[in-house]
């Protein structure tokens, strides 16, 4: 489980985070929800140790986050985070060289499910392909935990169908994942939990079915409540 | 096992719950005769794949069928429709009745004496079957496709 | 140490076409130079016989390598300027290559299972390396350059050179390439200690962005103050100073030692705790 306890971080004189707490469970699929600028994308840095925080604690199962965490767990960055020159394969290899957890036959199957070609360079590629070649990257490690930042933001129809395959597959059976998106429209009846930030804080969480079955509402329901206060 | 037809056709709304929409879909497919009794179904994993769900969802279906004695797991082997006509005929008569239910409080606004009215079901659902040729349940028997 | 060295590869990798491209340009310069030099004092000899029909070796002292590298200095000195420029501006470049442009690498070096360390002493030795090759592949073109030379001038004109004199003929290589290893290591530390005094107004700078600009000059500048401050305030030639010569130089060397262990410190610490992407 990912944990963050009344984490604040501050960036450009305010808090983007002000006390934010809630929880990712492995076997689940956890989204954050928020508008622009809510720290979506701040909390998943965070977590990653991408970017220092002021207040708070983040645990991963149980424990505080160091740089273990890295083979544990696995982000999908929202825009390229390897060097434009690399081809697609040297990118892969690179990744191979540092992580234990790399799986190399998985690695290879995903770059055959998404239609990959090796032997491109990294910055040849376009924006759906650039994508799903970082879910490749974030997907075949062994990791328990998956972080994917906006992983549908300026995607095309048909590369989104394809990436929102990914969360009904194997490939995430038995991990964590926690998404950040703006397109609840894709992922409504995929996510099982749902984080909505306001104003730094988690203003809800809240089991997606349960919600649905008590209160007959729809995370869309739940937003548009959240967001008229 | 049959892949696609009837399948990949679930929208799913988002005020429902999903794994009780999908628990719902099979009963309709039951109903419908392309679930057969006895007849082996997805395994959970193949099942989230298949309708693009969070195999939470799927596995939460399959807990909820089971106990609703809607689908027989024995052992390791895949899981399949059950065969206990009581229970088949048991999900008939609830979609039947819902159906029924849903039609009944909608005609009732109109002041309509019950000959007429069957005369007029009948009539509509005769010409509604000859229309959709492709359609399972095609009249005068049981051409399963 | 695997992952510093797979790092390390990895950074001298991404330069070896600029590498190999300085290089070159520096080969191509020099040797022509000397190629030009040599063909136009032939040349003159040439023309000195035409004229005047008597033998130039009369007039013209023996044609030499030394004597050509003084005379090609200008030459010699602008590929040398053009490297020591690359590799300035890319000591900077080598850490903000991976956070601007379209792709932000430093997300995947931040979250390697490796120690964080590793990425900078990679960075480090990396420009070192770059550094050590040039000077490397200088020493190698003038032995070089004295064989074209040889190859051009006619023998019987040729005076045999040094190549330790050769070298000694240029005003810059008498900083970059400098005949005692006292001097390599004073100059070249200098250079080292600016190097990292960079490297931590670097990460100031992306610790905390426009304060950390701020930063930066600060340290650098204070560390800059601190380094003259033995020569200026204890007296330039010690010779009027209160401490003796060697204590002075043992000050310097202290003040010098401190610098180097607070910006590898300071470097360390705001990468594995303070950076930010």
């Amino acid at each position: 489980m990912i944990e963050l306890k009344g984490v604040r971080k501050r960036y450009r004189g305010r808090y983007v985070l002000n006390g934010l707490s809630f929880t990712a469970d492995k076997g689940n699929i956890t989204c954050l929800i928020g508008m622009n600028g809510a720290g979506k994308s701040t909390v998943m840095k965070a977590i990653m140790g991408l970017v220092p925080v002021k207040e708070g604690q983040i645990l991963v199962d149980g424990k505080p986050r160091g740089r273990w965490i890295y083979e544990k767990i696995s982000f999908v960055p929202d825009h390229l985070t390897m060097p434009l020159s690399m081809k697609m394969s040297e990118g892969l290899t690179f990744m191979a060289d540092f992580y234990a957890s790399w799986n190399a036959e998985r690695a290879a199957e995903l770059m055959r499910f998404f239609r990959l070609e090796p032997s491109e360079k990294i910055g040849n590629l376009s924006k759906g392909t650039a994508a799903k070649y970082n879910l490749v990257l974030g997907l075949a490690p062994n990791s328990d935990y998956v972080l994917m930042d906006e992983p549908f933001s300026g995607i095309d129809l048909f590369s989104r169908e394809m990436i929102a395959d990914v969360f009904s597959s194997e490939l995430i059976e038995e991990r964590g994942v926690l998404l950040t998106t703006h397109e609840i429209g894709e992922v409504e009846h995929l996510i099982d939990k749902a984080v909505i930030l306001q104003d730094g804080k988690a203003e809800m969480e809240f089991d997606c079915e349960t919600m649905r079955s008590e209160e007959g509402k729809s995370i869309v329901d739940v937003m548009r409540e959240v967001y008229s206060r | 096992m049959r892949t696609g037809g009837g399948w990949e056709e679930v929208e799913f709304n988002s005020r429902e719950p999903v794994y009780l929409q999908v628990v719902r879909h099979f009963k309709e497919m039951i109903v419908a005769g392309k679930l057969e009794a006895g007849q082996v179904i997805p395994s959970r994993r193949e099942l989230g794949t298949l309708l693009k769900i969070n195999p939470n969802t799927a596995q939460r279906s399959y807990k909820e069928m089971e106990e609703r004695k809607l689908i027989v797991t024995e052992g390791n082997s895949p899981s399949r429709i059950t065969q206990d006509d009581a229970v088949l005929r048991a999900i008939r008569a609830e979609l039947l009745g819902e159906a029924v239910d849903a039609f009944v409080s909608a005609v009732r606004k109109v002041d309509v004496p019950v000959e007429e009215l069957l005369d007029l079901v009948k009539s509509k659902y005769i010409e509604a079957l000859s229309s959709s040729p492709a359609d399972d349940a095609v009249e005068g028997g049981a051409e399963r496709p | 140490m695997r992952n510093y060295l797979k790092l390390l590869h990895m950074e001298i990798h991404r330069f070896r076409y600029i590498l190999f491209a300085l290089m070159g340009m520096t080969a191509l310069v020099q040797m022509c130079a000397i190629a030009f030099n040599a063909m136009g004092e032939i040349n003159e000899r040439n023309v000195y016989f035409e004229q005047t029909g008597r033998a130039p070796e009369e007039f013209f002292a023996a044609m030499s390598y030394t004597r050509a590298v003084q005379e090609t200095q200008f030459w010699f000195a602008v590929p040398v300027g053009l490297s020591i420029a690359v590799l300035v501006i890319y000591a900077f470049l080598i850490w903000y290559r991976d956070w601007f442009g379209r792709s932000t690498f430093a997300y995947r070096l931040l979250s390697l299972p490796s120690e964080r360390r590793n990425i900078y002493f990679a960075k480090l030795t990396a420009i070192l390396t770059f550094v050590f090759v040039l000077i490397g592949f200088q020493l190698l073109l003038m032995p070089i350059g004295r064989a074209i030379f040889a190859m051009i001038a006619p023998a019987h004109q040729l005076q045999p050179s040094y190549i330790a004199d050769a070298i000694f003929a240029n005003q810059a290589f008498k900083i970059l390439l400098p005949r005692s290893f006292a001097e390599f290591f004073v100059n070249y530390g200098l250079g080292v200690i600016s190097l990292l005094v960079l490297f931590a107004s670097i990460l100031l700078e992306r610790s905390y962005r426009w304060l950390g600009i701020v930063y930066g000059l600060a340290y650098a500048g204070f560390c800059a103050l601190l380094m003259v401050y033995p020569m200026l305030a204890l007296g330039l030639d010690y010779s009027t100073g209160y401490f003796y010569t060697e204590e002075a130089y043992a000050i310097q060397m202290a003040i010098d030692a401190l610098i180097v262990v607070s910006s590898v410190w300071l470097g360390l610490y705001l990468l594995k705790k303070k950076v930010s992407v």
